[in-house]
């Protein structure tokens, strides 16, 4: 019996290389020693995306579960948040502003 | 250049961002004015917390579907928001929601005076970052620009001359802001440009490789910008060099470019369709509707003051600088014989009033297109001399009030046959000299004789007939 391409099984294989690469893009540091149980990890995730991606549907152009297009709001403005808590969450702050220290 | 063996050719392409006139931001309400106090137009979905749901503002869409329009690209019946994914403080989230896979309008072109068409790629709809000072080596992050609607108008590299780019970037200023969705202040960054460029021997097909220099906010350092990296590339290549495909940044200061980033720590952005956000469908009866809401457009404007009001084509080209003057004019054409007449007023006597750019830009001018017209129809039908209708423009410019405030029945009723016989003798007779002179052959002296008659007759009588009168009388 053959598959419609639409149930073929893919995979996607994450190597160590993706995950640093990754971790490069992401500005984020990775020893050695933690590699090769993210690269796994990562794989599993990916692996589960799969799962969804291979998933059989009806439709071809389906597009989400609600099947909902044209979501908008009227141009009319909403009052802010003030500064005091829109920083309220802000790991550093200085001068009303982030603060982004440099790390180098 | 005049000593190299081979001559080198200019290409470039556009990346252009303008800031949309909405007063919300893209994904929520809070509002897009410029300034303000540090993080005050923020709001928990703008400054990217987890949780929070963006939804895209329709006017936002709208105004991107009016710039497809405007530049005769085709809007896309599907169109999709995509995450760009990079980190770096501007963005809070570490993806900016931008459009690749499916943009709003698809291709289209902006066409330059020399008749060359610089076609588009596409224009996509995305969100502005938010502004960053960097001192004493930390940086402080502001997001009330974070989030405001931006659209990105990219070219194909069809530019080959500075004089190109320019002209681009101008019709582009101009378009937008004849259709109203954006006030394009490069000073202010609502709109910015990011200059694809490279070099290649003149008639060569294939495309060298390219640098990028980003965030050039006004025309001139574009300009110089560019003359400097075409310089540069084309250096390199002549010393037995190769030009590296980087991204650069331009210092007005010291007039030179310097690198950012190289191809090998180019951006990785793993785009990808935004999860939060449903496809955007327009319907072709919508893209009719907007269409019909545009205004005519500065080009076709221009070529129509040329081909049937006959004016020339520098004069066409100042009336449709920007849409207020054009309106202006429009409205003091109506009925009138002579359009060139009320062109001549608006760029003589007006403009030398309203001189800085920013001031033609809004055009509030003290007579109205209403009262010019009157005074062009005085003239037209004979009733008043040019002289007299430019003196009366004048009054009218100082006062705000119109014509007929300073002419009474005498000023319009014309001059009578014998009247101007009088006067053109009385000035024969009181100018002996210039007779005399006019006689022995120096023809500009009897512009004095005439100047005579048109003085005694507060500007009434007809120059041309009274110069013939007084020729017949000196003989």
């Amino acid at each position: 019996m053959t598959c419609p391409v639409l149930f073929e099984r893919l995979v996607s294989m994450v190597t160590r290389e993706d995950v640093e690469n990754i971790a490069l893009l992401s500005k984020l540091f990775v020893p050695e020693e933690e590699l090769d149980g993210l690269t796994k990890s990562m794989q599993e995730i990916i692996d589960f995306a799969d799962t969804i991606n291979n998933a059989p549907s009806a439709d071809d152009s389906f597009d989400n579960i609600n099947n909902l297009s044209n979501v908008f709001r009227e141009d009319e403005v909403i009052p802010s948040y003030s500064n005091e808590e829109i920083l309220s969450n802000a790991p550093e702050q200085a001068e009303d502003h982030f603060l982004v220290r440099n790390r180098e | 250049m005049g000593c190299k063996a081979v001559n080198y050719e200019l290409v470039a392409g556009f990346e252009t961002h303008i800031e949309l006139a909405t007063k919300t931001k893209i994904f929520c309400g809070c509002t897009t004015q410029f300034g303000g106090e540090p993080n005050t137009h923020c709001c928990p979905v703008c400054i990217g917390l987890p949780g929070t749901l963006p939804k895209l503002n329709r006017q936002a869409v709208r105004y991107a579907i009016m710039a497809g329009l405007a530049t005769h690209g085709e809007i896309a019946e599907i169109s999709k928001m995509d995450r760009k994914n990079y980190c770096y403080p501007d963005l809070s989230k570490a993806y900016q929601i931008s459009q690749l896979y499916a943009p709003l309008s698809i291709g289209g072109y902006v066409e330059l005076s020399n008749g060359r068409k610089i076609r588009l790629h596409h224009i996509h709809i995305e969100e502005d970052a938010g502004k960053l000072i960097h001192q004493h080596g930390d940086t402080y992050v502001d997001y009330n620009r974070g989030g405001v609607p931006l659209i990105e108008i990219v070219s194909e590299p069809d530019i080959r001359s500075i004089d190109e780019a320019r002209e681009y970037v101008e019709k582009l200023q101009q378009v937008m802001r004849y259709i109203g969705i954006s006030d394009c202040k490069m000073q202010e960054g609502s709109m910015r440009c990011d200059v694809n460029i490279s070099v290649r021997p003149v008639g060569s097909e294939k495309l060298g490789t390219r640098t990028e220099i980003k965030n050039m906010n006004s025309i001139n350092n574009i300009a110089k910008a560019m003359e400097y990296e075409f310089e540069r590339q084309v250096d390199l290549i002549e010393s037995g060099g190769q030009v590296v495909q980087e991204t650069l940044r331009y210092d007005d200061a010291t007039n030179t470019t310097s690198s950012m980033r190289s191809k090998e720590d180019a951006h990785d952005y793993r785009y990808f369709r935004d999860p939060d956000l449903v496809t955007i469908n327009v319907s072709k009866e919508e893209v009719e509707e907007i269409k019909s809401t545009l205004p005519e457009l500065p080009t076709e404007k221009c070529n129509r003051y040329v081909e049937e009001l006959s004016l020339p084509e520098k004069d066409a080209q100042l009336l449709t600088k920007y849409r207020n003057i054009s309106e202006y004019f429009d409205k003091a054409c109506v009925g009138v014989k002579s359009p060139k007449t009320v062109a001549n007023f608006i760029i003589g006597q007006i403009f030398s009033r309203v001189e800085t750019e920013a001031d033609k830009e809004v055009f509030a001018v003290a007579v109205s297109p209403e009262q010019l017209n009157e005074l062009v129809k005085l003239l037209d039908s004979g009733k008043i001399r040019n002289n007299l209708a430019k003196s009366t423009l004048e009054k009218m410019l100082d006062s705000g009030k119109g014509a007929l405030e300073f002419l009474d029945e005498s000023d319009m009723g014309g001059l009578d046959e014998n009247t101007l016989n009088e006067l053109c003798r009385q000035a024969v007779e009181s100018n002996p000299k210039a007779v005399e002179d006019y006689k022995n052959g120096k023809e500009k002296a009897i512009k004095a004789i005439v100047g005579n008659v048109m003085k005694n007759s507060r500007g009434k009588a007809d120059a041309a007939l009274a110069e013939s009168k007084i020729k017949e009388l000196i003989g």
